[in-house]
């Protein structure tokens, strides 16, 4: 697919997104509040309830900013992988429409997928700014490390996006994989770093966790976002993502041929 | 009542007999259910390694709190949830239209009308983990108090379906269910922590307009701490305001319904 095409796509994904514009701007305003306002409480009664100064080398303020982080980046990681675009092709037929096109068919929807990624941009920008004005920034975050966070985001993105991919390809088989999806987010969630930082899990978890793709989704985009990675650390966790991403391309583009193979159309 | 009951009996029938032919749906479902269950664990397992107490409650407690959340989900789960799912769609695409030309309450068939079989399962786990977690309890729990605290459970549920479906109605409006939808899971993931976390307003708005802290959190509370004749009639009134608005604004959601389909 061409470059063009491919910023085609993206740009009628991302208009297409914003089309409801009260829907969205609740979602942003009050889905942010209500996701801080949770992360503050629980995290303050930890603090305060366990009397401790630092949980896993962070003090309540750092501790807040890395789960902001969590919930911003969070959604430009995941996207609305929920919805389960490439499922809902394939049950539909509409997935015929995709195989006549003149483009590869996972590079169209990640297309879409990068476009359906505006309004958490949106919601990022809105309330990143604030960020430096409301919230005092660890030493080591600045305009560089949010430039170092962006390739980190869109590694993590693409990983999510292959990982979704290859389990929505399991539509070929069976009748609903939303189940699949919603385990996906859970078990990233947990594992990734995003309801708990990595460094208060018990040493040997942590250590393991290393091993595995999740943490590339959010501890390590957060951990960047802050400044908490020298730059052999990020060049290493942005090849170790990609590495991840080859993977779970590869295994994602197995299980979707296999299905092609046994694929009728059924709709059109 | 009999008759609703009849017919609550045939949507359980139809269910299963399509849950039986997607097999694979089935069993995906009872995983992603089992594996919430298993998360939430973990997470407050993890907490606990670094406090013993959090929102006035040692770690035992908590387990109680999570298996009362856990009820809960698995209730809305198994008797709502995809009903909650296709609302919108239902409003959008005109589909309403059928439901209101049947002599029954549009709001019950609605509701109630898929039963989600696979999440009976977890149902079913969820209730072991509440036996479990009673059972390890390192003091001894009343049996009347026990029994008050499954009561104030299934008042949750109720609370639960009533918050939900007030989400859901202003689509009769707006015509975009995601964003409302969205909001609501932000505000649910309330309900799966103690209200004792919460201070000021936030606490205040958790046991009234928004009672995600009356679904899960204050049962609890009740179980360990007895139940005030203050808190009872706080309970009461806010569940009566929830299931009155739900149904003044159903009507008002009602009458603004202009049928897409026909």
């Amino acid at each position: 697919m061409s470059p063009r095409v491919f910023w085609s796509v993206l740009s009628v994904e991302a208009r297409k997104r914003l089309g409801y514009r009260a829907d969205f701007w609740v979602q942003s305003f009050v889905g942010f509040v209500a996701e801080f306002g949770l992360v503050w409480f629980l995290w303050r009664a930890m603090y305060v309830e366990s009397g401790r100064v630092a949980m896993g080398g962070l003090d309540l303020h750092g501790m807040v900013l890395y789960q902001v982080g969590v919930v911003l980046l969070g959604k430009l990681v995941r996207g609305p992988e929920i919805e389960g675009a490439v499922s809902q092709d394939i049950y539909d037929g509409s997935l015929s429409r995709y195989l006549l096109y003149p483009a590869r068919y996972p590079v169209f929807k990640y297309a879409q997928h990068l476009g359906s990624l505006l309004p958490a941009t949106v919601q990022l920008v809105l309330f990143g700014v604030w960020f430096p004005i409301a919230l005092e920034l660890p030493e080591g975050a600045g305009p560089l490390s949010l430039l170092a966070a962006v390739p980190a985001v869109l590694a993590g993105n693409l990983l999510y996006f292959l990982m979704s991919y290859g389990l929505q390809s399991v539509a070929f088989w069976a009748e609903n994989v939303w189940s699949l999806l919603v385990a996906l987010r859970l078990v990233t969630t947990i594992l990734g770093g995003a309801m708990v930082p990595l460094a208060m899990f018990p040493g040997w978890a942590r250590d393991a966790l290393w091993f595995t793709p999740f943490p590339y989704l959010y501890a390590f985009p957060v951990d960047t976002l802050l400044g908490q990675v020298g730059p052999l650390a990020w060049a290493r966790g942005i090849a170790v993502t990609l590495l991840w991403c080859s993977v779970t391309a590869a295994a994602g583009r197995a299980v979707f041929r296999r299905g092609t193979l046994q694929y009728s159309g059924v709709g059109m | 009542m009999t008759r609703y009951l009849r017919l609550y009996a045939h949507f359980v029938r139809f269910s299963l007999s399509r849950a039986m032919e997607f097999r694979f749906d089935f069993f995906f479902r009872v995983f992603m259910d089992g594996l919430w269950n298993v998360v939430n664990l973990l997470f407050f397992w993890l907490l606990f390694r670094h406090t013993t107490i959090l929102g006035d409650w040692t770690f035992d407690q908590m387990v109680v709190f999570a298996a009362g959340f856990f009820i809960v989900d698995a209730v809305q789960m198994t008797f709502l949830s995809n009903n909650f799912w296709w609302f919108p769609h239902f409003v959008n695409r005109g589909d309403l239209d059928y439901y209101l030309v049947r002599p029954v309450s549009p709001l019950f068939f609605l509701s109630l009308r898929e039963f989600a079989a696979n999440s009976f399962l977890n149902l079913v786990i969820a209730c072991g983990i509440l036996v479990w977690s009673i059972a390890r309890f390192p003091a001894p729990l009343p049996a009347s108090a026990v029994l008050l605290y499954l009561a104030l459970i299934a008042l949750g549920c109720f609370l639960f379906y009533c918050v939900h479906m007030i989400f859901l109605i202003p689509v009769f409006w707006i015509h975009q269910g995601g964003g409302l939808r969205d909001l609501f899971w932000s505000f649910e993931r309330y309900f799966s922590r103690p209200h004792r976390l919460f201070r000021g307003v936030v606490r205040l708005v958790l046991v009234t307009i928004l009672p995600f802290g009356l679904m899960a959190s204050v049962p609890a509370q009740v179980l360990f701490e007895g139940l005030t004749p203050a808190l009872a009639l706080h309970v009461a009134a806010v569940t009566a305001c929830a299931f009155g608005f739900l149904a003044w604004f159903w009507r008002r959601g009602l009458r603004a319904y202009s049928s897409a389909s026909s």
